[in-house]
């Protein structure tokens, strides 16, 4: 597989969400919830966000609520994930020197 | 009045909207709905509600609606979606709401501007395009001098309608490249990070300044076109005249006045900015059934070093002859006289022209002509 660019953390999160199947709500609470509050995401960038992961192929459409969607992430959205959880993994590793030189 | 309708900023000021609506809504008028110059507001009770627009651009040839999923997702974040008009879909949050903006990072949003960045910048091509080929097809089939004299006596007759026609060219190209700086602007400082100015201040003071003016010439000029057109009167023919055109009469020809095609023996006088302007015509009764028949175009002008320059474009208008068939001819008492073969002729003293045509050709007298003119005018 092609090295895939770093993900934006707009995207990051929300394939994290959707590894349970959610709509634009409830994506954001637990987006909220996984950042511990830290990211409130805006309703422009969760969308833009959204039509591109689902043109992507990386997650999917699996039902509608009246107007609302529901989404989930696709196998295809997962590997992505996992690759780009192993790179930041990397990163974190790589910068434990730091916690060394900080002292 | 329950009912209010406003000016509301233009289209590609997307803060200055935002704050319009906020204060309305202050000053206890909710939005209802966005028209192209004007906003519909309803009486509500005064709150600071936030106001945030979205740019839409949609697929060519497509209608600038907002999926309804989009609409569900701003409206799970707490934007209520108010109204829309052309791209520009506006959303409400109301006091006290938690509502998140609408993206985490300037950039996002400058990529929902391009289309209107680009619309903005490079918008006038098709109208200028289609005016250009246009312009081209009438020059070709006219030929340059003949569009060009024709302007110059139409700017003779009636200049306010050019300086209405200048007024509104230049209004509208400063609007362009005003709007396309203003969207070029925002784009770039958001595609730096910088978050649109929600509430800018008042800053604008040059803009009023031009664009009032801009206006205020507008109004003159249409003030003066209607004016004119007011004063233009167009009456039957007199018996005898003072004023500096001739009547068959004068020139030796007698018998009954009566009409041609349906019009009648006719003068209509303007008095304009640039010159005080006859358009006559005379047709005399002949059992032949084709009596004698006069038309004259005559000028007074303001400015006497107009008078040679209107003389050219006479020419190159007259509706029988071309420029080429007019020759210089000698005529004592005025400046200047040029005849045609084909019953015209233009004459020129002082602040004085004309363009005379006269029917049929066999009493076509262009000395008799001058003479009668150099007396009138004298007199005049």
């Amino acid at each position: 597989m092609a090295e895939q660019h770093p993900m934006t953390e707009a995207m990051y999160y929300i394939l994290l969400a959707l590894l349970k199947p959610g709509h634009g709500y409830g994506m954001m609470q637990r987006i909220r919830e996984l950042s511990g509050g830290r990211l409130e995401m805006g309703p422009g960038t969760l969308y833009g966000v959204l039509s591109r992961m689902n043109r992507e192929g990386w997650i999917l459409l699996t039902g509608e609520e009246g107007r609302r969607k529901t989404y989930a992430i696709t196998e295809a959205g997962k590997t992505a994930l996992l690759a780009e959880y192993g790179r930041i993994k990397r990163l974190a590793e790589d910068g434990k020197i730091l916690e060394e030189v900080g002292k | 009045m329950n009912r209010k309708y406003k000016f509301h900023p233009g289209m590609y000021e997307l803060g200055e909207n935002e704050k319009f609506y906020s204060d309305m809504e202050a000053r206890g008028w909710r939005l209802k709905k966005r028209g192209g110059s004007l906003s519909r507001f309803e009486r509500a009770e005064p709150s600071r509600a936030r106001y945030r627009i979205e740019v839409y651009s949609p697929p060519f040839l497509e209608h600038s609606v907002l999926p309804e999923e989009k609409i569900a997702v701003f409206a799970d974040c707490g934007w209520e979606y108010v109204t829309d008009c052309g791209n520009l879909h506006i959303f409400r949050a109301p006091e006290g709401s938690s509502a998140p903006e609408f993206y985490d990072d300037p950039a996002q949003q400058a990529e929902t501007l391009k289309k209107l960045k680009r619309d903005a910048v490079w918008g006038w091509v098709p109208t200028v395009a289609v005016w250009a080929v246009w312009l081209f097809i009438y020059l070709t089939l006219n030929g340059a001098g003949k569009f060009a004299a024709q302007f110059q006596t139409s700017l003779v007759e009636l200049p306010p309608l050019f300086l209405l026609a200048g007024v509104l060219l230049l209004q509208a190209l400063y609007l362009r490249v005003r709007s396309a700086w203003i969207i070029t602007r925002t784009y770039r400082r958001m595609k730096k990070g910088i978050p649109l100015d929600h509430s800018p201040s008042k800053r604008r003071r040059v803009h009023r300044a031009v664009s009032g003016s801009l206006r205020a010439m507008a109004i003159l000029c249409g003030a003066l076109l209607v004016l004119q057109l007011i004063v233009t009167r167009s009456t039957d023919l007199p018996e005898e005249t003072a004023d500096p055109y001739l009547l068959l009469a004068d020139l030796g020809a007698a018998g009954e006045r009566t009409s041609f095609i349906g019009r009648d023996s006719s003068v209509t006088y303007s008095p304009g900015l640039l010159a005080d302007y006859w358009d006559m015509r005379e047709y005399l009764d002949d059992p032949s059934g084709m009596g004698p028949a006069l038309y004259q175009d005559v000028y007074r002008l303001r400015f006497p070093a107009m008078a040679d320059w209107l003389a050219e474009a006479l020419m190159n208008t007259a509706s029988l002859s071309r420029q080429e068939n007019f020759q210089p001819m000698e005529a004592p008492g005025l400046d200047a006289v040029w005849v045609s073969h084909r019953h015209e002729l233009v004459a020129v003293k002082g602040n004085m022209a004309a363009r005379v045509t006269y029917l049929p050709s066999d009493n076509f007298d262009p000395q008799l002509i001058c003479a009668a003119l150099a007396e009138r005018w004298t007199a005049g």
